[in-house]
């Protein structure tokens, strides 16, 4: 998966040297996206307006609307960006596990990490997340879909290694760890847990969820 | 009189936000949009509840305090394996909640909100439900079917997040309860494999 840094997720693949124009359009949508992830922060989902985002941007919400279709296009597109690049840090994390508990906590922790400096967006991205309709949007998002299709993959190597037994109904498995994974969020946001709490309630958790499947 | 016009405000008020919440969402409703359904004032809004977030805690309250009232009469004479009996209830509850899944997600997203004032009771915050399924695992370690070294809340922790997942199923599949009470089965077996004390595991 392509790295996307959060102030560049308009960059399209390009051949050629840019034109100017596509230049301006580019740093245009960056201004704009940078100031909705400001706002989204700071007024949630719902209090942040196209006009405010215009005005933290310098622009006029006229400006706005030639780069994004409405609110739900600008969050989606900072949720993408943010989803894919810690996609590819959940990866690399569980690389590094010694074990399938350890592999999970490791991905775990690099949501939690990723989300620490940026806990309000977090809030935002929940409160969407349960909404009648953009809800599934968010949850459908090609780079949500792949961190649980990581968990997927871990569980069925697990299986593959022998570490966990055949029938260990995988699929719905790696959505319990995944919902836990987000549950988890409630505490961070709210009760100020730290990184080490986080850890270890999540730890447990693997542990609970995984206790059935194992072999032996 | 004073008194009795202040209660049909009240009331006016939840109907309005119970039927919004439940087609908007949470985010989605405002109170100012509560207030023009029923036909009140935004001031006279503010005089009953404090937030968004407590119009929606009353809506569920109101409605939960019957769901626990059955859970009371029905939960005592629950026999079995502790799986079981955490499944007949978690099957009560989607019984109950299947036709207000949207308002159910909503009671969900409002533990989201962050401009929430100290009366509101989003989901997670609901001591009621979490006291039920605890006193149930408790009544499983006494049994002797629960792990008496299992650490309880995390496995009530895990059972919320579960239940609540599930209402999506419904939201954006059209689960029916019939099948949430199965996905929920699944799930509690799945869970159960980390608290089930099995012979295995007594020496």
């Amino acid at each position: 998966m392509k790295h996307v840094s959060p102030n560049d997720v308009a960059g399209e693949t390009r051949v050629k040297a840019p034109t100017r124009r596509a230049l301006a359009k580019q740093q245009t949508r960056a201004k704009v996206l940078t100031a909705a992830r400001k706002l989204f922060s700071e007024e949630g989902y719902e209090g942040a307006t196209i006009r405010d985002i215009a005005a933290a941007a310098g622009m006029s919400t006229g400006a706005v609307f030639a780069n994004f279709t409405d609110k739900s296009d600008l969050f989606r597109e900072i949720m993408t960006a943010d989803m894919s690049s810690l996609a590819e840090g959940m990866r690399d994390a569980a690389t590094k596990g010694r074990n399938l508990e350890d592999a999970l906590l490791r991905a775990f922790m690099a949501g939690y990490g990723f989300y620490k400096s940026r806990l309000p967006l977090a809030r935002a991205a929940f409160s969407v997340a349960w909404s009648p309709d953009e809800g599934q949007v968010l949850r459908n998002l090609p780079p949500v879909v792949a961190q649980q299709d990581l968990i997927v993959e871990l569980l069925n190597a697990a299986v593959e290694r022998g570490e966990l037994s055949q029938e260990s109904e995988v699929k719905l498995r790696a959505q319990m760890l995944f919902d836990a994974y987000l549950a988890n969020y409630n505490q961070a946001i709210f009760q100020g847990w730290s990184l080490d709490a986080l850890q270890a309630r999540a730890r447990d958790q693997i542990r609970i969820l995984l206790a059935g499947a194992r072999r032996g | 009189m004073r008194t009795a016009q202040k209660q049909a405000t009240r009331e006016r008020v939840l109907c309005a936000a119970k039927d919004l919440f439940g087609r908007l969402g949470y985010e989605g409703t405002t109170i100012r949009e509560i207030a023009r359904q029923a036909g009140v004032s935004v001031g006279s809004v503010f005089t009953t509840f404090a937030s968004k977030g407590e119009i929606l805690s009353q809506v569920m309250q109101d409605r939960l305090d019957g769901l626990y009232a059955e859970l009371d009469r029905v939960v005592p004479h629950l026999r079995g394996p502790t799986p079981d009996r955490l499944r007949t209830m978690f099957a009560i509850h989607f019984a109950f909640e299947e036709p207000h899944v949207h308002l159910f997600m909503a009671h969900i997203a409002a533990t989201y909100d962050w401009t929430q004032t100290e009366a509101a009771r989003p989901f997670g915050k609901t001591p009621r439900l979490q006291h039920i399924m605890l006193e149930c695992l408790a009544k499983g370690v006494e049994a002797g079917d629960v792990d008496p070294q299992a650490d309880l809340q995390g496995i009530v922790d895990l059972l919320m997040s579960a239940y609540a997942w599930t209402y999506r199923l419904a939201a954006w599949q059209g689960a029916d309860a019939k099948t949430m009470t199965e996905v929920m089965d699944r799930q509690i077996g799945l869970i159960a494999g980390g608290f089930t004390r099995t012979t295995a595991s007594v020496s």
